[in-house]
């Protein structure tokens, strides 16, 4: 373990410094003292194309702080796992991407949120807009209550597109995309509320990339799916992170090592370690990453 | 083993308490719910059972009592009485003499109730003979149900049909006062009397029996009854609706030539034509400036800003426009009014030509209606049915007997014909003179009229302010209390409605739809500064609307000043709302549309079904806006935010998730009020329903639906019904025919309703 960490490269003031492991053991103690700390970020994460960065971002629900001065690059066209464990902060990280905690009026956020290089928070950002170019899928598979064609269709029907052979194009793409054609193609007018779970989210999967979105946002897409289901979203994931880069928020370990190339570990909203999922997974810098991916704790 | 062993000796005796069981709950709650079914079933049987049979043919009996009364009746039904002081002993004598048995151990006997009709010549509608009185009865074939359009029915025996004519003969030839005459409808026995002579020329009055008794007068009647009937509609056609349209068009031709002379009058407006075109034109620029800029996807502050007064000061220039209309050269001209008297002047000699002509129709129709009459006797006082309650010595006329049921010798099936025919009668006829009389169809069609208006207005409406209230408002302290004041709106005794209705709908709408606000002054002050103050106020609130706007949960965004800027520029939009509101209701300009029936004949001032329906659609409102919110708000949170994540805007995610997903509930809630509208009946009293309504509010020539008629309403017909008709008794009967019918209606306006909710598919969440 310590000739792994010997090699790893770090950056900020831990740079050209290997870390004692006791120093280590109080990265999580000083978080719980509320404490700030700085994250642990890779080099590899640097050298890759950024599509979303995320600086110095922390966000308060009232006064009780959520995020805690969170510095992240995403790299484009690659999977991103967000891990930690729960009220670690991630699904909060990743709804403050597409703006979606402005519906909680207590939210407050300080920090930035850049898209391709324009800001999210922008005082003249048009948020309906910001959230057209970013896909999401939520925990639990919610399909609106009409067919499924309409339900894939939806976010280009808000958009004003109205010329049925669009429509129908774009609905078999994201469909095939979201590998889910075949097995409803004779079916497109039936209730999307007929399918199975693991349909259900592989519909919103489908939904969410039909108006080819810049950056995919999952918010632990295969929790509520069996084992199956969750194998099959998970090969669609990395088929697809081609094409749109994806933010994926999961407290599987198994899942973020299967799945991601870049792996974040967040723990009561701060980030904790950020790098490639290989080195996050078998020579992370702390002690305490380590700890949590092989399941000690958490 | 050992182990189980050691279990069974520990093992120790369990058993749960009764109560946990829940079977006194089970019993308990299932009471509950049968008693309700069982309060709701009875309610409805009882009404149907009553109401059913008030038009099934009864048998007419005839009573010989020891007075030697005779009487002809519909048997209605018995009970046990006691009989009073001064009847027991006579009653005494009667059972010595052997002619009556002992009373049954309670002391109490029989008496019957039979309904006797012949109002007219003196008879009680009701009445109850003892057992002990009746010395005989029986069913007489030839005794006959006469159902009249006014005085209700008659009961008797037909004797006669009588044709009346006017013959003329030389004065120098012997008079005959009877003999055999022949007419058009049959020969028989004639009475003669010389009613005038001159010139040698004598004119006779001929009376001619064509039929003596029952047999051949029903015979008779039965031939000739079709053509009468024919006649007799027609003149009531003439009556009703040809004669009061000439009367409307003479009317309107007056009411035209009024409004003329009153636009003599007008005052020319203080607004030139080119400063008018001016403001116009500008103000329709900056509106396609201010849409234009609306469509922008990225704005700055300063474009929201210039946005926002662009198009407020189009819509205070498009009502500058509207208002201050300048009038050439003073409205009519004195050539013009000459021009238009005139013409008036040729059309009412046409119209009254016209009505005339029909008048002269209607009197030679009922000269020759005159001219056959029917004779029934009624045994017990041996008088004969006359035409007239004025006029006991004229028998009746044969298109007055509308149908002559000889009930005693009607089959099964003749009943069950006779008894559709009834209803039909009931439902299709307008209303008789008296209530009670003939049918109740216009009472039919004001009610779902007003239903359906009362629908219209309240669903939209309703639902609209639901949405704000849950979707847009801050959940705060203020709405809280909006939603509290709204639910206590459910609680306000209907008749307070009324009288807001007629106070604020009827008298003030009303009156200004009528005839404007009068020379209503604006303060004395130049016309033009109220305007100026419009702009500057609107002004104002588009900058701080701007200045204040939402940076969204930056933190730092929403310091005090930007808190300030937003309330100043939300009560600058409420002060413009007001000033225009102001501006609006205080132009002299505005003469009201119906200003030349004043005061005569207010249209909008007064009650009609338009302000009705309205009153009711404040009264229920609490309801639809109460069950569309908890539809609304039973949507999951979860599809609401599939729907924003899509990148849906509040209102589209409104309209394309949330509204559909909440219909089956919003539906729900508008049925209820339809229910529930339909049934009020204390403010309709003093907004719009009337006894007898002279037309029905839905008509064939535009505005097809005429919201400023008055109307019939079956709640109310009911009351009228039940407490003001001079005869109650004999009403009771029809009560509870039209409360059945109004609960048919409601349950079939119910039905319809639920109808239509079911064909909606099913959604998760929602009732």
């Amino acid at each position: 373990m310590s000739a792994a960490m010997n090699s790893a490269r770090l950056s900020g003031p831990w740079s050209g410094e290997t870390v004692r492991s006791d120093e280590d053991q109080s990265v999580l103690a000083a978080i719980r003292r509320g404490e700030r700390i700085k994250a642990t970020v890779h080099d590899a994460v640097h050298s890759e194309q950024h599509v979303l960065n995320i600086e110095d971002f922390s966000l308060w629900y009232g006064t009780s702080q959520a995020l805690f001065d969170v510095s992240m690059p995403i790299p484009r066209g690659k999977v991103t796992a967000l891990l930690g464990p729960s009220g670690c902060g991630k699904s909060t990280l990743l709804r403050s991407v597409n703006r979606l905690n402005d519906l909680i009026d207590s939210v407050s956020v300080e920090g930035e949120i850049t898209l391709n290089g324009s800001s999210l928070y922008g005082p003249r950002v048009d948020v309906i807009d910001l959230r057209k170019r970013l896909g999401m899928v939520f925990q639990k598979p919610n399909p609106f209550p009409m067919s499924i064609f309409e339900n894939v269709v939806y976010p280009l029907r808000i958009d004003g597109v109205r010329n049925k052979g669009i429509l129908r194009d774009a609905c078999e793409q994201a469909l095939r995309g979201a590998a889910l054609w075949d097995e409803v193609k004779d079916r497109l007018a039936k209730p999307a509320l007929g399918l199975s779970g693991g349909q259900q989210q592989r519909l919103c999967i489908a939904r969410a990339i039909v108006s080819d979105p810049e950056v995919l946002l999952l918010d632990e897409p295969c929790s509520a799916l069996d084992p199956i289901a969750t194998q099959r979203v998970e090969e669609l994931i990395s088929e697809i992170s081609e094409r749109y880069s994806v933010l994926i928020v999961t407290h599987n370990m198994q899942q973020a090592a299967r799945v991601s190339q870049y792996t974040a570990f967040m723990y009561l909203g701060h980030l904790v370690e950020y790098g490639p999922t290989q080195t996050i997974f078998q020579a992370p810098a702390l002690r305490e990453t380590e700890q949590y991916v092989t399941g000690r704790f958490g | 083993m050992n182990r189980q062993a050691t279990k069974t000796q520990t093992h120790k005796e369990r058993s749960t308490p009764p109560s946990a069981h829940g079977e006194p709950a089970v019993w308990l709650t299932g009471s509950a719910l049968i008693t309700c079914l069982a309060l709701v079933v009875v309610t409805m049987f009882i009404i149907a059972s009553n109401g059913l049979v008030t038009l099934w043919p009864r048998p007419i009996e005839r009573i010989t009592l020891r007075s030697g009364e005779i009487l002809l009746g519909l048997p209605m039904g018995s009970e046990q009485f006691t009989p009073a002081e001064q009847d027991s002993q006579r009653i005494a004598e009667l059972v010595a003499a052997g002619d009556l048995e002992q009373a049954g151990e309670d002391g109490t006997r029989t008496r019957l109730r039979f309904r006797l009709g012949n109002r007219d010549i003196g008879r009680d509608a009701f009445v109850w003979v003892p057992e002990y009185e009746i010395v005989s009865r029986d069913r007489p074939e030839d005794a006959v149900l006469v159902e009249r359009d006014e005085w209700g029915i008659f009961i008797g025996v037909p004797e006669a049909v009588i044709v009346r004519t006017r013959s003329t003969e030389s004065a120098s030839s012997q008079f005959n006062p009877a003999g055999t005459l022949s007419t058009e409808f049959g020969t028989g026995p004639a009475l003669r009397e010389v009613v005038g002579e001159s010139d040698g020329i004598r004119t006779v009055d001929s009376a001619v029996r064509i039929a003596q008794g029952p047999a051949e007068t029903l015979e008779t009647y039965s031939e000739i009854h079709g053509s009468f009937a024919k006649r007799r509609a027609r003149i009531r056609a003439l009556q009703k609706s040809e004669i009061p349209s000439v009367q409307d068009k003479l009317a309107a031709i007056d009411w035209r030539v009024r409004r003329a002379q009153m636009d003599t009058d007008i005052k020319p407006s203080r607004v030139t034509v080119p400063v008018w075109i001016g403001v116009a034109m500008s103000s329709v620029g900056l509106g396609a400036v201010g849409v234009g800029l609306l469509r922008r996807k990225h704005v700055t502050p300063l474009i929201a800003a210039v946005r926002t007064l662009c198009v407020l000061l189009a819509i205070a220039g498009a009502m500058f426009a509207v208002l201050e209309r300048p009038i050439a050269r003073g409205g009519v001209s004195t050539e013009r009014l000459a021009e238009v008297v005139a013409q008036a002047d040729a059309q009412r000699q046409d119209l009254r030509a016209q009505g005339d002509g029909l008048l002269a129709e209607i009197r030679t129709l009922e000269a020759a209606d005159e001219t056959v009459r029917l004779e029934i006797i009624d045994p017990g006082l041996s008088r004969f049915a006359p035409a007239e309650q004025s006029r006991p010595d004229t028998p009746m006329r044969l298109s007055q007997a509308r149908r002559l049921i000889q009930s005693n010798t009607l089959g099964f099936s003749g009943r069950v014909r006779l008894y559709l025919t009834r209803w039909w009668d009931f439902l299709s006829r307008p209303p008789g003179e008296s209530p009670g009389d003939g049918g109740v169809f216009p009472v039919i069609v004001g009610t779902v009229v007003l239903t359906l208006l009362l629908t219209v207005t309240v669903v939209p409406l309703g639902v609209v302010a639901a949405i704000y209230l849950r979707e847009y408002a801050s959940q705060g302290i203020v709405t809280s209390a909006i939603r509290i004041a709204i639910n206590n709106l459910a609680g306000v005794p209907s008749i307070v409605y009324g009288m807001f209705g007629l106070g604020f709908f009827c008298y003030t709408l009303g009156g200004y739809v009528d005839a404007g606000p009068g020379e209503a002054a604006i303060g004395g002050m130049p016309w033009w500064t109220l305007i100026v103050t419009l702009i500057l106020v609107f002004a104002l609130a588009a900058a701080l609307s701007a200045v204040g706007a939402d940076r969204g949960p930056v933190k730092g965004g929403n310091g005090l000043w930007s808190k300030v800027a937003r309330s100043v520029s939300l009560w600058s939009w409420l002060g413009c709302a007001g000033l225009a509101g102001y501006l609006i209701w205080t132009t002299p300009y505005f003469g009201g549309f119906f200003a030349e029936k004043l005061p005569q004949q207010p249209t909008f001032g007064t009650r009609g079904i338009l302000w009705a329906a309205l009153t009711l659609a404040l009264l229920t409102l609490p309801v639809v806006i109460v069950a569309t919110e908890e539809a609304i708000s039973a949507v999951p949170g979860s599809m609401r935010e599939g729907s924003l994540g899509c990148g849906a805007s509040r209102w589209q995610t409104i309209r394309r998730i949330v509204l559909p997903a909440a219909m089956p509930g919003v539906l729900t809630g508008a049925i209820l009020a339809m229910a529930r509208g339909a049934g009020e009946v204390a403010p309709l009293m003093l907004v719009g329903a009337v006894n007898l309504a002279p037309t029905l509010p839905v008509s064939g020539d535009a505005p097809f639906l005429h919201g400023d008629r008055t109307f019939m309403h079956l709640g109310f017909h009911i009351y009228n019904l039940g407490f003001q008709s001079p005869d109650a008794e004999a009403a009771r009967p029809l009560v509870w025919t039209t409360t059945l019918l109004l609960v048919a209606i409601v349950l079939g306006l119910n039905l319809f309703a639920m109808h239509i909710r079911s064909r909606l598919p099913s959604r998760g969440g929602g009732i």
